[in-house]
This record gives structure tokens, C-alpha cells and sequence, in this order.
């Protein structure tokens, strides 16, 4: 089996397997090491969607997944992630989940208050608030 | 009606992409839900006139490849902020002003923001404001006017 596949293809599903695991193991370790809702949700949200969309591609060219039910599926993932990560961000910000060291904040800023976060260490002062 | 065809249309072929068979009971049974999709849906008439069609799907095109390219280069630089032992992180929001007319328009604006890895759309003023959490504010600041302009060269390719 292993021996009638193409070795351009093998190639290629090789680099999207290394790239596509990368991702994937950025995204959970910035879960891990970041400090606050938002900032885990960019590591959690979209960072591992890059890294799913790449093992599925490599998952096309050695196994048995067809090309278009790849790419239905890759749009899928790309269409829905951003929207589920949107939702908690904000479900987060509506309920006052505090930001860890936000050095700037336009939405509150527009709403009237200043910085309405509790901030645990102090955020550098240099930047406009 | 030309909506709610095109509409069963797109279902149809998704459809048969999703399951990879095209005898006729599964064509059959892609219609159905197609029809089901279209009732539940109620698409909007004229969205795109089929004239323009090859225009907006090279358009579109387009702008999913500059997106892709988008993707990887933020990725790589999260990838790198996660990476760092320092944890160099400069959280805050930032407002991006989106212009675009349409609600379609300020959703597909907020997609492309928050699919980026590193910036992601927490709020949509009714002023079409997108209110966007930055990995890295200082950075992001810098460059999404640019981005933000090439954004919507891109987009109103699509939808004008």
C-alpha cells in the first residue's frame, strides 16, 4: 500500500502533518500559557482550526478523504470557528470578565467608563488609554 | 423564486460533496433537504444577479487567497508570541471603522478580522464600529488601517 503511493503526495501530506500538528500544539499551549479569556480564545479558536484544516489536507492526499468533502469541511471550520470564538469573546465582555493588563480599550471608552477592569498588575502607562 | 432555486442549488451540491455518491436516491434526497434548508432560510431576492457571477466568484476567490496569506503570517507571529518564553503580549481593543454598507458586508468584515489568528471582533457598534481584542495592540494598530483598506478593496469587489 504504502508503496504505490505518489511521493509527491507523500511529501506534501508529510509537510501538512509536521505544520498542521505545529498548529495544533501552539494553540493548546497558548491556552495554557495565556493569562485571560480573550487572549485564550485566539490561541484556542483559530490557531487550531489552521492546524485542523491541515491535517485534513493531509489526510486528502495519502487517505481516503475526498478532495471535495475536504474542502466542505475546511469551509465549515473556517466559517463556524470565527463565529463560536466572536460569541464567547463578547458573551465574556458583556458579563465583565476582567482583562488581564489591557493596555487600551476603545469599547469602553465609547461606553463612557474608563477602564472598568480590575487591573491585578499595573499596565504601563505610556500608552494612550 | 430564482433565490430559493439558487439556494437548493448551493444545498445540492454541498450535499453531494458531503457524501460522495451520486446515485439518483441520493440526489433525490439532497433536493429534499435543500428544499428544507430554503424553506427554513428564506433566502433574500437578489443578492447577486447570475451576470455578475463570474466576477464575484474570481473576486471572492481572490480575496479567500489573501486571506489565507493573512492567516499564515499572523499565525507565525502568534506562534512565536505563544513560543517566547517572555510571553510578549500587549492585550487591548482596538475600534476599526469597517465602511462597509451592507450587514453582510460588516459580518463578512468581522469574519475576516476575527479569523485572523492574534485579532478577533468582540463588538459590532451600530455604526458598523468593529471593537477588535488584539493579541498585540501596539503592533495591530500599526498596520490595520492598511489592512483594513486592502480588506475592503477586496470585499466590495464581492458585493459591488
Amino acid at each position: 500500500m504504502e508503496a504505490t503511493l505518489d511521493p509527491v503526495l507523500q511529501v506534501i501530506a508529510l509537510l501538512a502533518i509536521v505544520v498542521g500538528s505545529f498548529f495544533s500544539l501552539i494553540g493548546v499551549l497558548g491556552f495554557v500559557r495565556l493569562p485571560d479569556v480573550y487572549t485564550r480564545l485566539h490561541a484556542a479558536g483559530k490557531v487550531s482550526v489552521f492546524g485542523a484544516a491541515l491535517l485534513a489536507l493531509a489526510a486528502v492526499a495519502v487517505g481516503s478523504l475526498g478532495l471535495g468533502k475536504a474542502l466542505v469541511l475546511i469551509a465549515l471550520l473556517v466559517i463556524a470557528g470565527p463565529a463560536v470564538s466572536h460569541a464567547l469573546a463578547s458573551a465574556a465582555y458583556r458579563t465583565g470578565v476582567p482583562m488581564t493588563n489591557a493596555m487600551r480599550d476603545d469599547l469602553a471608552r465609547r461606553r463612557g467608563r474608563s477602564l472598568p477592569f480590575a487591573q491585578p498588575s499595573d499596565p504601563s502607562s505610556d500608552l494612550p488609554v | 423564486m430564482l433565490a430559493y432555486l439558487r439556494l437548493v442549488l448551493i444545498c445540492l451540491v454541498l450535499f453531494l460533496a458531503l457524501t460522495e455518491n451520486a446515485e439518483p436516491a441520493n440526489i433525490v434526497l439532497g433536493l429534499l433537504i435543500g428544499v428544507l434548508v430554503a424553506l427554513v432560510v428564506r433566502p433574500a431576492p437578489d443578492l447577486l444577479s447570475i451576470r455578475r457571477l463570474p466576477l464575484v466568484l474570481f473576486n471572492l476567490a481572490r480575496y479567500t487567497l489573501w486571506l489565507a496569506v493573512d492567516i499564515i503570517r499572523n499565525g507565525i507571529r502568534v506562534a512565536r508570541i505563544v513560543l517566547d518564553p517572555k510571553l510578549p503580549i500587549r492585550p487591548g481593543i482596538l475600534a476599526i471603522q469597517s465602511e462597509m454598507k451592507s450587514e453582510l458586508g460588516i459580518a463578512l468584515n468581522a469574519h475576516a478580522i476575527t479569523v485572523t489568528p492574534g485579532e478577533q471582533v468582540v463588538e459590532i457598534g451600530e455604526d458598523g464600529v468593529l471593537y477588535t481584542h488584539c493579541l498585540d495592540v501596539v503592533a495591530s494598530a500599526e498596520s490595520a488601517e492598511a489592512a483594513q483598506r486592502t480588506r475592503r478593496r477586496l470585499m466590495e469587489g464581492i458585493f459591488r
